[in-house]
């Protein structure tokens, strides 16, 4: 009766072996204990991005950063950090969120954005001011992708020239880039994160892949990372680049500051200028002093004081008929 | 130079400042005598910021940081811009290294022909490693915009294009109108042309320069006529009628008055319109019937 039953349970494992589709695993049948246990071989690169911000960030680049959690499964958020904290907790707080990777999102005077991209417990990392944001929220970008789904990621020519460049290239491969099989990733490759180098400074862009003959949609968000400086050590360290263009955005209202308050200085300059010229000239029409002499009224037309100025005399006419009489 | 700077440095630190100033000043004198120095043309420059770029450092933080994966983790690619296409292939485009960042057009065009190589480059790459790039249309899942939002991109679009649409319409209105002047104007001057000539011709006739009259009844005033249609049809009909209902331009004396002709004239009379003199006529076609007659039809009533 024993043997039976054994008999049946081995059929029944047959049978369920025969249904189990082709493309898995084939466990064989008999296995011993010292067998290496089979993995699948799934997600390997396992990278982790924190991002977060400071406090005091503005709306706009709030929806910048959670556009950016959007993109990246592979992302953790956390709270908004306190300004007061040094920068050095940040690493503290990934090793606590287990990433090895962050971005972080530093505000200043709620008008400046500064973007740390780090790799987290040795370096090196990176600081960027961020300009010209735009978020995926804007109407003009008609694109829309898959939740989690993975990006190709493209770089300019310009990214093998300059080992900065060449270290913001990796590290930005390693944080945008979605390990494969990420258990929140979607196995569909449909759109592309474009980085390319203009006038100094990193250019972002989302497309979404329409067809696969190269036909795009801009998805979003925008924005440009112009880099600042490029250190050794993760938030901190000796530097290794320091950008030579890079103006400060404080620097750069000063600059305007000043250039409007040399308008108004040149401005009273050239007044005062012109009135001491002016008084030295005394005339600016040449004029016969002599001319006013002989502007006197006829004796009808003088009105007060006047009359007693100017008298014609009879006599002069006198004298001309006397003249004219032979 | 240096001499003199070896010697100030020998005198000691107290008078390195003084003694440097001199020395500067007297280089200064004698660069002015040899003419290199001109008055108001000096200016100082600034110093240039001393910015660290280490090299070496970088590329050995670069190999440390680099992780030894496959193609498929990390998915990324160095692109040039894809080549143009060729509709697109007119002017107004830069060349790659002009492209400045404030030149919105060409600029957006630059990044998305990148993008666009990245994806000739790597779909096919990836399309060899078996990774799925086409959603299948029953796939549904979460996308990065909502539905809301699409639809709102949706209908933002929609309106734009409808204004483009109505611009269009109105600036080709616009030159019909322009267009429709023109001919106008044209007409005008012909007109004016003509009459010119009929004049002149009527004086010549007056003259006895010729004895032709042809002019009188020649293809002028068909043309004319031709025109006079075209206007009409053209026109408003309630006015037309008006004009030729009461006259328009012209003499407006003695034109309406009737003539033995027009008093003769019996084409526009009709017996049944005239009144009751007509009725009475009609009438008077049938006969009265008989007394007996007349009492017969009303007995059957």
């Amino acid at each position: 009766m024993a043997k039976r039953k054994r008999l049946h349970a081995a059929e029944k494992l047959q049978q369920k072996s025969a249904k189990i589709p082709k493309q898995e695993v084939k466990i064989k049948p008999v296995r011993h204990s010292d067998d290496p246990h089979q993995k699948k071989p799934k997600w390997i690169n396992k990278q982790r991005v924190l991002i977060f911000s400071s406090r005091g960030i503005s709306f706009r680049d709030r929806h910048l950063m959670s556009d950016l959690r959007t993109l990246l499964p592979h992302s953790k958020p956390d709270t908004k950090m306190d300004r007061k904290d040094k920068l050095l907790v940040v690493n503290e707080i990934c090793e606590m969120k287990n990433c090895n990777k962050c971005i972080f999102f530093e505000a200043k005077k709620k008008k400046d954005l500064y973007m740390w991209v780090s790799s987290v417990p040795r370096g090196p990392s990176v600081k960027f001011l961020i300009e010209n944001v735009h978020t995926m929220e804007e109407l003009k970008m008609t694109g829309n992708c898959l939740k989690g789904s993975r990006p190709l990621l493209s770089f300019d020519k310009n990214f093998d020239t300059q080992p900065h460049y060449a270290i913001i290239k990796e590290i930005f491969i390693q944080t945008f880039s979605t390990p494969n099989h990420h258990p929140k990733s979607q196995p569909f490759v449909d759109h592309v994160l474009t980085f390319s180098i203009l006038d100094n400074r990193i250019w972002f862009r989302n497309y979404q892949i329409l067809e696969e003959d190269g036909s795009l949609a801009e998805i979003g968000p925008r924005f440009v990372l112009n880099p600042i400086r490029i250190f050794e050590g993760s938030f901190g360290g000796p530097t290794l680049f320091e950008n030579p263009q890079y103006i400060s955005p404080n620097q750069y209202r000063k600059q305007l500051k000043l250039s409007t308050a040399d308008k108004y200085k040149n401005k009273q300059d050239a007044k005062t200028a012109h009135q001491l010229r002016h008084a030295k000239q005394g005339n600016t029409y040449k004029v016969n002093p002599t001319d006013d002499i002989f502007q006197t009224l006829p004796p009808e037309e003088a009105v007060g004081v006047e009359k007693k100025m100017f008298s014609r005399k009879r006599s002069l006419r006198k004298i001309g008929t006397v003249k004219r009489t032979p | 130079m240096s001499a003199s700077i070896n010697t100030m440095e020998l005198d000691g630190e107290s008078d390195y400042s003084s003694s440097d100033e001199d020395n500067s000043d007297y280089e200064l004198q004698k660069a002015f005598e040899e003419g290199k120095l001109q008055a108001g043309l000096n200016y100082a420059t600034p110093v240039p910021k001393t910015c660290i770029n280490n090299k070496d450092g970088m590329k050995a933080k670069l190999t440390e940081l680099k992780i030894d994966l496959k193609w498929v983790e990390r998915m990324d690619s160095v692109n040039d811009p894809a080549p143009l296409a060729p509709e697109l292939e007119a002017e107004g485009i830069v060349a790659e290294d002009e492209i400045s960042a404030e030149d919105e057009f060409n600029r957006e065009l630059r990044f998305y022909r990148q993008a666009q190589a990245a994806v000739l480059e790597g779909v096919p790459k990836l399309q060899k490693l078996s990774v799925p790039t086409r959603r299948p249309d029953d796939y549904f899942a979460q996308m990065v915009k909502s539905e809301d939002h699409m639809k709102k991109i949706r209908q933002k679009l929609l309106s734009k294009k409808v204004k483009m649409e109505m611009s269009e319409k109105a600036k080709k209105l616009r030159e019909l109108r322009k267009f429709g002047k023109k001919v106008q104007v044209e007409v005008q001057q012909r007109r004016q042309k003509e009459k010119k000539q009929m004049l002149e011709s009527v004086k010549k006739y007056r003259k006895g320069t010729t004895d032709n009259l042809d002019f009188l009844n020649g293809d002028v005033k068909g043309d004319n006529k031709a025109t006079a249609s075209q206007q009409q049809g053209r026109g408003n009909k309630k006015r037309d009628y008006k004009n030729k209902k009461f006259g328009f331009g012209g003499q407006k004396k003695r034109k309406k008055w009737n003539t033995a002709d027009s008093s003769a004239d019996q084409r526009g009379f009709k017996r049944s319109k005239s009144g009751e003199k007509g009725r009475v006529m009609v009438n008077m076609n049938k006969k009265r019937p008989g007394k007996i007659r007349r009492q017969k039809e009303r007995n059957k009533k």
